[in-house]
């Protein structure tokens, strides 16, 4: 019985190709838009996330317990080599950076405005998050008398300043003198990460400890592991193994983004939700529309004694079939989408004022995730399944001689 | 097969109550060209229905040797309707995504038969009903007398007991009505199908060997 109603269900699809194929387009259309938003909007928060870490957080930073509340020299790691010599023979690790940093007011003959100096290592930044990707004017180098300075892009448009502009930074150093450093711009940041791009200005760390009379002193030591899943052991072992020290993750430094995520997540799942209700009316429509115009076709099978459970399996065989062939090519379409996106990305430099106001770059790149896949593989089934329950009832509940007879439908 | 008391009531205790049937008491016998007649509203298609299952009657009963029919449940009766009934309708209702081929072997691949019996009834049909060369066309691709004279093979192929054709010639030009008859007539005698029609056609009336007249629902002739 179910061979003929496989082999009806295969002639029937094969015979109306117009309406298979829109159907099948339809599916593959929704989903591949589907696939689509969604690693878009997991590619953002991503981007947001992976900037931060590479351009300050890293997956874990040490600090001194209370400079992160009060941001004060006096709580500083004073000689940091033996923890540096730890972290580089340590095998979880990738990468680390160690930063002097301290708040005060960075100048121009017109402005002046609140900001952060932070003394770095440019090679250890490189190896640390690539920083110079960052760069987008200038060079990434401090000069060759290391009096040269990197700044974030937002702090230069307000200052007004551009590459060779020059600056005066005002901080109190380690003895409570009010100490002033002049810089000349040799390169212009913009990571992506508001707290680096509205309030940085990056300096060497030997300038640094002698503008803070500091010497082999660091405010934060950064670092990477190898492997993401493991922050949190490498984190209790670091917090074990330097117990007068904060350790902590990047997560805990800037809970905003995880509370933007979280947010993202819910708008991503409400954008989900409203694309993959249009998508199974959609789906739901035409599967609906296909059964209901052969009504009259259904009618006169069960009038010369098909038995009812057929036609049901027939119904639902053309529809999943259609669904997978659907599923296939919306998944294929979608992962298209996806490797494009993440690859080249999508510009958006016509808004970039408003995107980079929010920490999210120019242009945009999606991430490729496979549980995407099996999401939209339960989600179009889950849509097909829907679209055949109403005509199956209608079905049901039929008397096929008045469809035969014009009387309904 | 035996009506007993037969009546069939449309919209019952409303305003727009209709009493298609009334007290209908018949019986037929295994072979019988038997045509129901009267005007439009008389009750013969109502009647036809009934007898093939796909109305239920509101009072009495259906008997086929021992079997009451009105007692089956609607599976049981469509199962009833695949094995020993075969339709032929007005208006052709050939499955369209089958060609004629399909068309005629639907109800015996159903039923299970061999394929090599299914082709060799389907060749046989073919040649009596005049259809050989339209086999493997599609319904949309023939005439209405083709696809008629297609109908009546399908509701023969599998050798119903019965045959209930609802006015099998109100779309067909003379020519093709007299052709269909003529065909039907070959396959009641060959096979001794018993055929009951719902017609006023009067080329019909002609060639049926009983007619029952119906009005307002009732018996008012059979001869």
């Amino acid at each position: 019985m179910y061979k003929i109603a496989l082999d009806l269900a295969l002639k029937s699809l094969m015979r109306r190709k117009t309406r298979t194929l829109m159907v099948i387009m339809m599916i593959a259309l929704s989903l591949s838009g589907l696939l689509f938003l969604q690693g878009l909007y997991d590619g953002m928060v991503s981007h947001m996330i992976n900037t931060t870490i590479r351009s300050d957080s890293g997956d874990i930073s040490l600090y001194a317990k209370q400079y992160r509340f009060e941001k004060n020299i006096d709580y500083h790691i004073d000689d940091p080599e033996p923890i540096q010599a730890y972290l580089y023979q340590s095998e979880e690790i990738n990468a680390y950076a160690v930063r002097l940093m301290q708040e005060g007011l960075v100048s121009t003959a017109h402005k002046s405005l609140g900001a952060t100096l932070r003394g770095v290592t440019l090679e250890d930044e490189r190896k640390f998050g690539d920083f110079y990707t960052f760069l987008s004017q200038g060079k990434f180098s401090f000069g060759p008398k290391n009096q040269d300075a990197l700044i974030g892009f937002k702090l230069a448009e307000k200052l007004k300043v551009t590459l060779g502009s020059r600056l005066i930074f005002t901080a109190q150093d380690a003895n409570g003198e009010i100490n002033a450093i002049a810089f000349r711009i040799s390169g212009i940041v913009k990571t992506g990460n508001l707290t680096i791009d509205e309030g940085s200005v990056f300096v060497s760390m030997e300038t640094m400890e002698r503008f803070l009379t500091l010497p082999n002193s660091a405010t934060q030591i950064a670092l990477r592991v190898k492997d993401e899943s493991q922050i949190k052991s490498v984190q209790d072992t670091l917090q074990k193994k330097f117990k007068t020290l904060d350790v902590l993750r990047w997560d805990e430094l800037y809970p905003l983004l995880i509370q933007m995520r979280e947010m993202m997540n819910i708008f991503n799942w409400v954008s989900y939700a409203i694309v993959f209700a249009v998508a199974a009316l959609g789906i739901f429509g035409v599967i609906l529309m296909s059964i209901l115009e052969r009504m009259r076709e259904f009618s006169i099978m069960m009038a010369i004694g098909t038995p009812y459970r057929n036609i049901r399996y027939q119904i639902i065989s053309e529809a999943f079939a259609m669904a997978l062939f659907g599923y296939v090519f919306g998944a294929l379409l979608g992962w298209g989408f996806l490797l494009y996106t993440a690859s080249v990305g999508i510009d958006l430099r016509y808004f970039e004022a408003g995107l980079e106001s929010f920490g999210l770059n120019a242009i945009l790149y999606a991430d490729i995730r496979y549980y995407y896949f099996f999401q939209a593989f339960a989600a179009v089934f889950f849509a097909t399944f829907l679209s055949v329950l109403w005509p199956l009832h209608v079905l049901k509940k039929i008397k096929p001689i008045e469809v035969i007879q014009g009387k309904m439908l | 097969m035996k009506l007993i008391n037969i009546s069939k009531t449309f919209f019952p205790d409303s305003p727009k109550e209709v009493k298609a049937l009334v007290n209908i008491n018949l019986t037929f016998e295994e072979g019988e060209f038997t045509t129901l007649s009267g005007e439009s509203g008389s009750g013969k298609t109502t009647l036809l229905n009934i007898i093939g299952g796909l109305e239920r009657a509101s009072s009495g009963s259906i008997f086929l040797d021992n079997l009451e029919l009105t007692a089956l449940s609607d599976e049981q009766m469509a199962d009833f309707r695949l094995r020993h009934i075969g339709f032929v309708f007005q208006a052709y209702n050939l499955i369209s995504v089958l060609t004629v081929r399909e068309n005629i072997g639907f109800i015996m691949k159903l039923l299970r038969f061999d394929e090599v019996e299914i082709d060799s009834r389907i060749d046989e049909l073919a040649v009596i009903l005049q259809i050989e060369d339209i086999l493997d066309k599609f319904p949309g691709q023939i005439s209405g007398g083709q696809q008629q004279r297609v109908a009546v093979a399908r509701a023969v192929a599998s050798r119903p007991k019965l045959i209930l054709a609802d006015e099998p010639t109100a779309n067909l030009d003379s020519k093709n009505s007299e052709r269909l008859m003529h065909m039907l007539r070959t396959l009641n005698e060959k096979e001794h199908v018993t055929v009951i029609f719902a017609s006023h056609d009067r080329y019909v009336l002609d060639q049926s060997r009983r007619i029952i007249v119906l009005e307002d629902g009732a018996v008012i002739e059979d001869h």
